[in-house]
């Protein structure tokens, strides 16, 4: 046997302490990717043993299905909730870092909502939207609202209700990344916009923003990313209804590949969304030099 | 000085009111969870119940759809995961950041990027893997894919480069191998980095919706999330049996809250911060 030198025992050592990990995401990562890259080309159904090589036809077929249209629009409003949670985590985070006595336990009440809910809490926020009875509609009757919305029981106010819930629950854990950056900001900096004579608004928008724009940036991309590869809080509540109001695209594929059992068609649609999260990405790769301002 | 602690006390107050504004939905579910059916829809709201009834929250826990196997299912299944995921976490994340080897990043890398596929291409492979393997239908087909996680190798990682060289150098003199300092050393060393993966790790497990959807058919198999659903769909309108019962879902996840809530925030914030 040869003797192997220093740099290849590392070799060896380094890959043996990965080896068991590397084993799983092989398995349940690695190998299920490529094999659905070979069902993309496939009419393969659940129900069915016979499976035809149909080329690109399930693309052909996606490109004029009317339900993708209407899922690529619902995903944009359900992303639009990204941003929306950033800001007003900013301004809370901005406000608990310096300006309020009782801090640690401010932000463990508004973290709560992140850590504790599963699709539990779904189920309370779809009793609180219940247009006629519910606590919601009730407050806004009380205020003087005549028509409060129909939440989400319409088409057009239901995803807007979803977005609420996912603002709700994304908060807490982008104000715990801005309250982590806003503490390394160095006090010094503060001090100076304060000598200057600029207003506390002033010292947030040309000083405080800028410094967090990485932060800021990274929490775009790592939402944008996450809040499209979630549906269990809308299958739980609305199954997508009503009508196709709330079915996003990563619904979508699950009910084409779990209620109709199209499995080759559900893995051509999530290869759709594979490529926009590639493309966020290359989005975050490319444009971290161009937007972030230090 | 006087005038701006008072300014001060005013904004706490101010966030005090938005704060207990967002975890209302969590008061109004224990509140109805205790209230007679009458009651659930009277405004103004009835925070406090007028007679506080046990007989839902009793219903839920010894009912025909009791939720003690459900809870019995999911504590199995997020401990297992959780173990494993931590104690595979660690191995790699050290073989990533503390032994250099040829090629160690460009495999890091590869890890990375498999972090962008999305669980929903790999459900339907899954899925006709898991059948062909004898696993769908079980609790393996949530345990196995569990216990590997990238998050976790990457977090690891992040972790064990901030540990200096030289507290394993010294010891590579005494002749020491890789192991031995990972057991003995740095392990030791990352208590608090492991608790807060563990803790993390195992909140995921509790709350995964997504996958027992998937890949359980059978009741007797459901975890919470699952058991819960089903209780939802079966109750139509006893909505204080549904608040009760969702109760027993969330009670766990604010008791891990409560006793980790450090290590949940610290560890929160310095993987996305250093990342």
């Amino acid at each position: 046997m040869m003797k192997m030198n220093w740099n290849q025992r590392q070799k060896w050592i380094g890959l043996l302490f990965i080896a068991p990990n590397m084993i799983g995401i092989s398995l349940f990562f690695i190998i299920p990717a490529l094999f659905s890259l070979y069902l993309v080309f496939t009419n393969y159904q659940f129900t069915n043993p016979i499976v035809d090589f149909i080329g690109l036809d399930n693309f052909t077929r996606l490109f004029h299905d009317k339900l993708f249209y209407i899922s690529l629009k619902n995903t944009l409003l359900f992303l639009a909730s990204v941003p929306l949670s950033m800001g007003l985590a900013f301004i809370v985070a901005v406000i608990l870092n310096k300006s309020v006595y009782l801090k640690g336990i401010l932000r463990s009440l508004y973290f709560m909502p992140y850590i504790t809910s599963g699709i539990a809490i779904a189920f309370v926020w779809m009793l609180l939207f219940q247009p006629k009875n519910g606590p919601i509609n009730g407050v806004l009757r009380a205020i003087g609202v005549e028509n409060p919305p129909g939440w989400l029981s319409t088409l057009e106010t239901s995803m807007y209700a979803i977005d609420i819930i996912w603002i709700w629950f994304m908060l807490g854990y982008n104000m715990i990344i801005y309250l982590a950056a806003l503490q390394e900001i160095s006090p010094e900096l503060l001090e100076a916009g304060k000598i200057d004579g600029a207003r506390r608004w002033q010292t947030v928008r040309h000083i405080i923003w800028p410094i967090v724009s990485p932060t800021t940036f990274l929490l775009l991309i790592t939402g944008l990313i996450m809040t499209i590869k979630t549906f269990g809080i809308i299958q739980a509540i609305t199954q997508g209804g009503p009508g196709n109001s709330t079915t996003i695209l990563s619904l979508f594929v699950y009910k084409t590949a779990f209620s109709y059992y199209e499995m080759g068609y559900a893995s051509a649609i999530s290869w759709v969304l594979f490529s926009i999260i590639l493309l966020i990405t290359i989005v975050q790769w490319y444009g971290q030099k161009k937007w972030v301002h230090y | 000085m006087n005038v701006f602690n008072i300014t001060k006390w005013v904004v706490t107050a101010m966030m005090l009111f938005f704060a207990i504004v967002m975890i209302l939905p969590f008061v109004w579910m224990i509140s109805t969870s205790f209230k007679s059916p009458a009651e659930v829809f009277v405004f103004p709201i009835q925070w406090i119940p007028s007679e506080i009834i046990w007989q839902h929250h009793i219903q839920v826990w010894t009912g025909d759809q009791s939720f003690v196997p459900y809870y019995l299912n999911s504590l199995k299944i997020s401990f297992a995961c959780m173990v494993g995921a931590t104690f595979l976490s660690a191995l790699a994340g050290y073989g990533f950041s503390r032994i250099e080897f040829k090629g160690r990043e460009t495999l890091f890398l590869l890890y990375l990027s498999m972090m962008m596929i999305p669980p929903q291409v790999l459900f339907v492979p899954k899925f006709i893997m898991f059948d062909w393997m004898g696993i769908y239908n079980t609790h393996w087909a949530l345990i196995l894919p569990g216990i590997f996680t990238i998050f976790g190798v990457f977090m690891m990682r992040q972790f064990f480069m901030g540990i200096p060289k030289d507290i394993s150098e010294s010891a590579f003199i005494d002749g020491a191998g890789h192991f031995l300092i990972f057991w003995r050393i740095i392990l030791p060393l990352s208590k608090p980095a492991l608790a807060t993966l563990a803790i993390i790790d195992f909140s995921w497990h509790w709350n995964d919706y997504e996958n027992a959807l998937v890949f359980l058919i059978d009741q007797d198999l459901y975890t919470v999330p699952l058991g819960l659903q089903n209780f939802i769909f079966e109750s139509n309108i006893d909505y204080n049996g549904m608040m009760a019962a969702t109760s027993a879902g969330i009670i766990p996840m604010l008791v891990v809250f409560l006793i980790g809530q450090k290590f949940i925030i610290q560890g929160i914030a310095s993987t996305a911060v250093k990342g």
